[in-house]
């Protein structure tokens, strides 16, 4: 899902001005009941350097919705602020929080319109009173898609195995929230572009609470 | 190669004691051949004013004439002569709105502050990125050689006839490790109440 | 419109009309030659009471130093100031462009205008240009909610960091950074944190080098310590180089002097009528 700039291909240090800012992320979003739980590294790269160790990619849209972020920095920013007023604006004339279903709509059409010039691995996870906790997975091409739990970003591919095996639909919050700590832990072992601390966010109707787990609390599996 | 080299050049602008200088070559050329030799490259814009502009002849000339074309509808509107610092930041501003497509010169400016007579100068890159030290500037295909002889040669508050014979044998001992400048000098020394424009005699190869 | 004798008035905004022969140029084996880039290290931190921003003081056409001592510290607002890398015209039109359009919105709004206004105002102009403005930059600032420092890279990403660096130099100076940086610093402590992190950039980076420019903003006072640090100083010259009058030989028959008429006028103010 996670590609790198054609430019930052080469690993150098001294590439800083002409490397696009990418992040080679680790992202995470799983519904449990009641909710959702969303996670993400905290590692930013340019080229081999690492920029930002302590990036916060779950970035807020509106109260009840939140946005994984994976690709070039600069285009997943530029579409939040921009899906954020968005959904914000909506929410004035509505009265209401929007639907994590409309806030999902509003990513898609802006990463399927530009398709050409992003590069942007989203998942829209959220929380509202129609369908619950929610997540959508909008992949580089602009298509959007449903799913009860989905990961994204260059380090997903290590773990997909690991998600299959042990996600079960109706997990309590804690399990859930182990279930990605876990997840994520793993592929930041094993990627290169991830890394740092795991950055969580728990969505529920009583709205966000956020936690961070540091690399030194991280649980450990096989390192021979 | 590079497109500033095509045509060849070397200038260089310094400040003295309540005066100014701008020296320049004369040589005219299509890469190694030589075509003219009393070509102008630096221009006077004003009575303590002057703009040189090395680089690709063509725009060379494209440029002085958008600056003047600029430069006096300023000074119809305002009904005031421009001063070097206004100066530069106008040709600042029209070299970085052809950000994406520049003109192939890297000018120098060199002028006296109205009322207190300042001395300044100023050189820019091709997209009019300022630069306003407090000794020299210098700008063309010698630049390299130059900045050499003026970082030796330069010293504080010269008076008008010492900052001629720096300023003179910066530039030519700078052309002459320069194949595609030289054929000639000329030297503006520019005072409150004077400007003195000298031919140099140099080798002519 | 436009005829041969009188040109007409530009319009604002960038200008293509080279590219097209510009383009062709390089086509024939002319490339566009390289702008001033600022091989640099510039820096920002957090401290107790503001942030503090350093950079250095060099700038360099290929590995020509163009200027021993340049400004890379610019002015946004009287709260705000921001640190360039990059292409240098980039960074300075784009600083000068932005600081114009800061101090319009605080005379609309007739508040200090907050530092992500500057942080949002900058990212989006550079996501428009898609990377081709080569600006990456270090914003900081105090206002009513504290002390705030951004990072913001050419194509558009922004960070906020409580210490950040950026340019050639950017990897030495963090590595000052990430063993001595902690939070609450006081003024000293930070300002000879932030002059060495400048001076591992100065001297362990090629494209960085001359002075260290600090600028210390706090709430309600702005240092900016233009040369607080010379790390390069020049040695005493043990030879004059100067040349005897008449050393250069000139044509005498072709000097030519223009006398120059001083007129000095004094314009004295009169109060303007208002009463009507």
């Amino acid at each position: 899902m996670m590609q790198m700039h054609p430019s930052s291909m080469n690993m150098s240090a001294t590439d800083w001005m002409d490397a696009a800012h990418s992040t080679g992320t680790s992202i995470m979003a799983a519904e449990f009941d009641g909710g959702v739980v969303i996670g993400a590294d905290s590692r930013t790269t340019t080229g081999a350097y690492i920029a930002n160790r302590v990036t916060d990619k779950l970035t807020k849209v509106t109260d009840n919705i939140y946005c994984c972020r994976s690709g070039s920095a600069a285009d997943t920013q530029a579409i939040a602020d921009i899906v954020s007023y968005h959904l914000n604006f909506h929410s004035m004339e509505l009265g209401t929080q929007p639907l994590v279903e409309t806030g999902a709509a509003v990513f898609r059409e802006m990463c399927y319109n530009y398709r050409d010039s992003l590069m942007a691995g989203i998942l829209v996870a959220g929380w509202d009173s129609r369908k619950g906790g929610q997540v959508y997975s909008i992949p580089i091409g602009g298509m959007c898609v449903r799913q009860a739990v989905s990961i994204g970003g260059s380090g997903s591919s290590y773990v997909y195995g690991y998600v299959d095996a042990n996600f079960k639909e109706g997990m309590k919050k804690e399990e859930c929230v182990d279930f990605v700590t876990n997840t994520l832990s793993l592929a930041m072992a094993r990627d290169g572009s991830s890394g740092g601390v795991v950055r969580l966010g728990i969505i529920t109707k009583d709205g966000v609470e956020r936690r961070v787990k540091l690399g030194t609390e991280l649980p450990k599996f096989y390192e021979g | 190669m590079s497109i500033l080299s095509y045509n060849g050049g070397a200038m260089v602008a310094m400040k003295g004691d309540q005066c100014v200088a701008i020296a320049t070559d004369k040589r005219f050329g299509i890469q190694a051949q030589t075509i003219s030799l009393d070509f102008k490259k630096v221009f006077d814009m004003g009575p303590h004013l002057f703009v040189g502009l090395p680089g690709l002849a063509t725009d060379t000339q494209t440029v002085m004439e958008k600056l003047r074309f600029r430069k006096n509808l300023y000074e119809l509107k305002e009904n005031r002569k421009m001063s070097p610092k206004v100066f530069s930041s106008m040709v600042s501003n029209m070299l970085y709105e052809k950000r994406f497509g520049p003109f192939f010169v890297e000018p120098i400016i060199a002028g006296l502050e109205p009322k207190t007579f300042e001395p300044y100068v100023c050189n820019m890159d091709l997209i009019g990125c300022p630069n306003e030290p407090e000794d020299f500037v210098v700008g063309g295909t010698a630049s390299a050689q130059l900045y050499g002889m003026c970082e030796a040669l330069w010293v504080p508050k010269l008076k008008p006839d010492e900052l001629f014979e720096t300023i003179s044998q910066a530039l030519i001992n700078a052309f002459d490790r320069d194949a595609i400048s030289g054929w000639g000098a000329t030297v503006y020394i520019i005072e409150k109440d004077k400007v003195t424009v000298r031919e140099l005699k140099t080798r002519m190869d | 419109m436009s005829s041969a004798l009188c040109p007409e008035i530009p319009t604002p905004g960038f200008s293509f009309e080279n590219c097209k022969r510009n383009a062709t140029l390089a086509a024939k084996g002319f490339p566009t030659p390289k702008a001033t880039k600022t091989g640099t290290t510039i820096v920002g931190i957090i401290y107790k009471d503001g942030v503090i921003l350093g950079a250095d003081t060099r700038a360099t056409e290929d590995t020509t130093v163009s200027d021993k001592n340049c400004q890379k510290i610019h002015y946004l607002a009287p709260n705000m100031y921001c640190c360039g890398a990059g292409t240098a015209a980039d960074t300075e039109m784009t600083t000068q462009m932005i600081s114009s359009q800061l101090e319009l919105h605080r005379l609309y709004t007739g508040r200090v205008v907050p530092v992500c206004t500057a942080n949002q105002m900058l990212k989006q102009y550079l996501f428009r240009y898609q990377g081709h403005i080569g600006a990456a930059l270090v914003l900081g600032g105090v206002d009513s909610s504290g002390p705030h420092l951004f990072s913001i890279y050419p194509h558009g990403s922004t960070d906020k960091l409580p210490y950040t660096t950026m340019g050639s130099g950017s990897l030495a100076a963090m590595a000052v950074f990430e063993s001595r940086w902690v939070p609450n610093m006081d003024e000293e402590a930070g300002k000879k944190l932030v002059r060495d992190a400048i001076a591992a950039g100065i001297f362990n980076d090629l494209g960085s080098g001359s002075n260290v420019d600090l600028c210390v903003i706090r709430k309600d006072k702005v240092d900016y310590l233009r040369t607080y640090d010379e790390a390069n100083k020049k040695g005493i010259r043990q030879a004059s180089y100067k040349y005897p009058k008449g050393t250069t030989a000139i044509f005498p028959n072709k000097t030519q002097e223009y006398k120059i008429e001083v007129t000095e006028e004094t314009v004295t103010p009169y109060t303007m009528d208002t009463s009507s």
